[in-house]
């Protein structure tokens, strides 16, 4: 199959109509590696709250990782915030404005190595806030090291030799353990390495939107996105390592599913 | 004028953690975030018990990093919001509080002290990057009071984070106190607040230690920004020094002392100057920022400046710095720790403190 | 004019309820009172006390006191008859059921009841604080009995009411057994603060 070139922008109408086309909250273009998914997955985020009409009401959360620089091209009201502990400010902020949505966007070093004590307990308490894990198995602002979602054999700069659990011991599923906790609205998973994965992904974030407005409890929308850098790959091979390496350890779905939607399927 | 607006406010005996509670709820704080820390845990049920009463909130949280990491939410919401700990839970917090001091949230931290020994904590930081945090030392429950308001007022004008010093015995004595509010200039609104509604109008807000701005409307960026918190805390600096200086004019010897302890040596300096010694004594009321100038003047001619402080010595490096002949400087006190760890040992009492002052008078002689 | 005392005894005694039944009793009075903080340990046995300073003005007793012009005793286990910081001459207010008046000496201005004698007849065992509570007002006149009577009613939590009537009676019995005798000290032994005029 012909390689997309992608030195310069696409040349057809059409290509470029999409290339071009330019959310009103996306102030500006990212600077993030070709490749990359959390572009993908901030997108979504933004599309989804317009489509909610939550735009004036929605406070977000950010945390230190490369999609920090996000802060300065969403057009949202952004409190950046230190590493791990978004879920604890995004409490404070809601509890003292309870009509906003607030959201969080972490990556898997903020949340579930830095923030593992701030998710775990937000979810537990039942804040109604909407926490999205961008995970991508690595720090990649700081080079690319290791994670606590960094899967076995996935080679980082601390674990040059592919994660080993002897000497590095395992990942931590952290949607797994969240939706386990009485007080989770809604919990689920998508990824951004195919357009199917895109499209769920964004069904995804929409119900967590939506369950947070209804006040059930946290809702955790983990998302897994590629970060060819990090996996020392090329941008086109990003999609298909993130589905051999990482869906087989983090199987895309809901994994606590709204209380009506349960209640629906169990009937 | 009718009866009712005539007649004098009633003093209520409350334990100084509920008047201090009852002070910021005055002062319209409505989040409280806290985990439990003796002596700081009575505040914090306290507030567990009015907040919900006042329409506010409290939160008995899971750890000191999130508790201050909630009241910065709260505070960047525009709320008044509150936390404290003591000692070992408010260094858990200090990035927390620094981070406030460069993205320029407002919030009150109860540091309600074992002793004296957080007297660096509260004046040298601790956290990152070029900050102070304002931070008064009460003498007793009346003036904690008085302070807690000036705290949320001082922290809402120069949109920083502001620190009460309190410790055992504010905490725990129950005094006959009246929680009367304070009258303070009224405030700009906090238009810098998040609450949402800017988004999608190109304008939305940020409260961001780097201070970037968007990529549309770009901000001054950490170096232009970070410069300006440097300079709005040369201002406080010159601008909030509190002190309170007692007979200080022509004093032999002089007695430096904050919080708690200023309560014990100026009754001790008293009793001393009515048996006809030349003895003041130099309060400073804001540990940061220390009032120099003002210990430089009161320390004129003394022939001894005698630093009385339960630690291993820590305002003394302050006293040492501005006093009128640093060579007259010396500790007095020192650590003095309770059985339990958790209070004030047998150096806090009035006739250890006299003793100690005497056999200072008397060495030279 | 400020009142020091000390309230001594063992846990279990009620020495912490005697110390906030007076400091209340004196601010709803419209005086200024302030009860010193207690480090407690062990609920029973182990030493109990509370101090309890009432003045007309604001006050400038210390939180740790030096000294004091007043004590009551309930118990010497831990203190001796006579508490450390007690005045000369100041007035000891002591359970003779517990304490021998006899070892208090001659320096002191001595009120001896016993209390918890006292109680048990009343049929009120642990109200042993409060006839001596009672008792020490009556010789002090710092606040009024009925001050006293609805401090210890408004401190009663929820789940003690039903003691209420009891604990007046024992307040009551304290303050009775003080007239009855013509032998007392005289009282009012406050000292101006350190510095004001007196």
């Amino acid at each position: 199959m012909a390689v997309v070139n992608t030195d310069r922008p696409p040349a057809g109408d059409a290509a470029r109509k999409v290339a071009d086309a330019h959310p009103d909250l996306i102030l500006g273009e990212h600077s993030l590696c070709p490749g990359c998914g959390e572009p993908v997955a901030l997108r979504l985020l933004l599309e989804t709250l317009q489509e909610l009409d939550l735009v004036q009401r929605t406070i977000g959360v950010v945390g230190h990782g490369c999609y920090g620089s996000f802060v300065r091209i969403m057009d949202i009201d952004v409190l950046q915030c230190l590493h791990g502990r978004a879920p604890a400010c995004a409490t404070g902020l809601k509890r003292v404005r309870p009509d906003t949505a607030i959201f969080t966007l972490q990556g898997d070093g903020d949340m579930v190595n830095e923030g593992l004590a701030e998710i775990v307990h937000a979810a537990a308490r039942g804040e109604n806030i909407t926490c999205v894990l961008l995970n991508n198995g690595v720090f990649g602002d700081t080079g690319g090291q290791q994670t606590a979602t960094t899967v076995l054999g996935q080679r980082t700069k601390t674990s040059l030799d592919g994660r080993d659990p002897e000497r590095h011991g395992h990942p931590i599923p952290i949607a797994d353990l969240v939706a386990g906790l009485d007080g989770v609205g809604y919990v689920a998973r998508g990824g951004v390495g195919t357009a199917r994965g895109v499209a769920r992904t964004k069904r995804m974030l929409r119900t967590a939107f939506e369950s947070q407005l209804a006040g059930e409890g946290l809702g955790l929308v983990e998302i897994l996105t590629m970060c060819p850098t990090g996996w020392f790959v090329t941008a086109p091979q990003g999609p298909d390592y993130m589905g051999e390496a990482m869906e087989s350890v983090y199987p895309l779905g809901e994994l606590h599913p709204r209380a009506a939607a349960a209640a629906e399927a169990a009937a | 004028m009718s009866p009712a607006t005539t007649a004098a406010p009633r003093r209520e005996l409350l334990e100084g953690a509920e008047a201090i509670a009852r002070a910021a709820l005055a002062a319209d704080c409505r989040f409280f975030a806290g985990y439990p820390m003796s002596p700081f845990t009575p505040l914090l049920e306290s507030m567990a018990k009015l907040m919900p009463e006042a329409g506010g909130v409290c939160i008995n949280v899971e750890s000191e990093i999130e508790g201050v990491n909630m009241t910065l939410g709260a505070a960047a919401a525009g709320t008044r919001a509150a936390t404290g700990s003591c000692g070992q839970g408010i260094a858990l917090m200090q990035e927390a509080i620094a981070e406030a001091a460069l993205n320029e949230t407002p919030f009150v931290v109860f540091n309600m002290a074992r002793n004296q020994q957080d007297y660096f904590q509260c004046t040298r930081g601790g956290g990152w990057g070029d900050y102070r945090t304002l931070t008064l030392a009460p003498k007793d429950v009346a003036e904690a009071v008085e302070h807690t308001q000036l705290l949320f007022h001082l922290a809402d004008r120069y949109r920083a984070p502001t620190v009460l010093y309190g410790d055992p015995l504010i905490a725990q004595t129950r005094v006959g106190v009246e929680i009367a509010p304070l009258d303070l200039p009224p405030l700009p609104p906090k238009d810098w607040a998040l609450d949402g509604t800017q988004g999608g109008t190109g304008h939305s807000r940020q409260v961001w230690t780097w201070a970037m701005g968007k990529a549309t409307e770009p901000g001054p960026g950490p170096d232009a920004h970070w410069q300006a918190i440097a300079a709005k805390f040369e201002e406080i600096g010159a601008a909030e020094q509190r002190w309170e200086a007692s007979e200080t004019d022509g004093a032999e010897t002089l007695v430096v002392a904050f919080g708690s302890a200023a309560k014990f040596t100026e009754w001790v300096v008293e009793g001393l100057r009515a048996e006809g010694h030349s003895i003041g004594q130099f309060r400073p009321i804001t540990l940061w920022p220390f009032p120099g100038e003002a210990l430089a003047a009161a320390s004129e001619g003394a022939r001894r400046v005698l630093v009385f402080e339960l630690n291993a010595g820590q305002m003394i490096d302050d006293v040492r710095q501005f006093a009128a002949d640093r060579s007259v400087v010396r500790g007095i006190g020192g650590v003095s720790i309770h059985e339990s760890g958790l209070s004030y040992g047998p150096l806090l009492d009035a006739p250890e403190i006299r003793r100690r002052i005497l056999a200072a008078l008397e060495e030279e002689d | 004019m400020e009142h020091e005392v000390l309230i001594v005894g063992i846990g279990g005694q009620g020495i912490q309820l005697v110390g906030k039944t007076l400091a209340q009793a004196a601010t709803d009075s419209g005086l200024y009172a302030m009860l010193a903080a207690d480090y407690g340990g062990e609920m029973r046995g182990g030493p109990s006390q509370s101090t309890v300073v009432v003045g007309d003005g604001p006050l400038r007793a210390l939180p740790i006191l030096p000294e004091a012009g007043a004590a009551i005793v309930m118990h010497d286990k831990f203190t001796g008859p006579v508490p450390e910081r007690v005045r000369p001459d100041g007035l000891v207010v002591l359970n003779s059921s517990i304490v021998d008046p006899a070892a208090v000496g001659d320096a002191h201005r001595v009120v001896a009841l016993p209390v918890t004698e006292m109680a048990r007849e009343l049929g009120a065992p642990q109200a042993a604080g409060l006839i001596i509570l009672g008792a020490f007002v009556a010789v002090t006149g710092v606040v009024d009995h009925d001050r006293l009577v609805s401090a210890m009613t408004s401190l009663l939590p929820p789940y003690r009411k039903q003691h209420a009537e009891a604990n007046a009676r024992a307040l009551a019995a304290g303050a009775a057994a003080v007239a009855e005798r013509g032998d007392l000290p005289p009282h009012r032994d406050g000292k101006a603060p350190q510095g004001a005029a007196a």
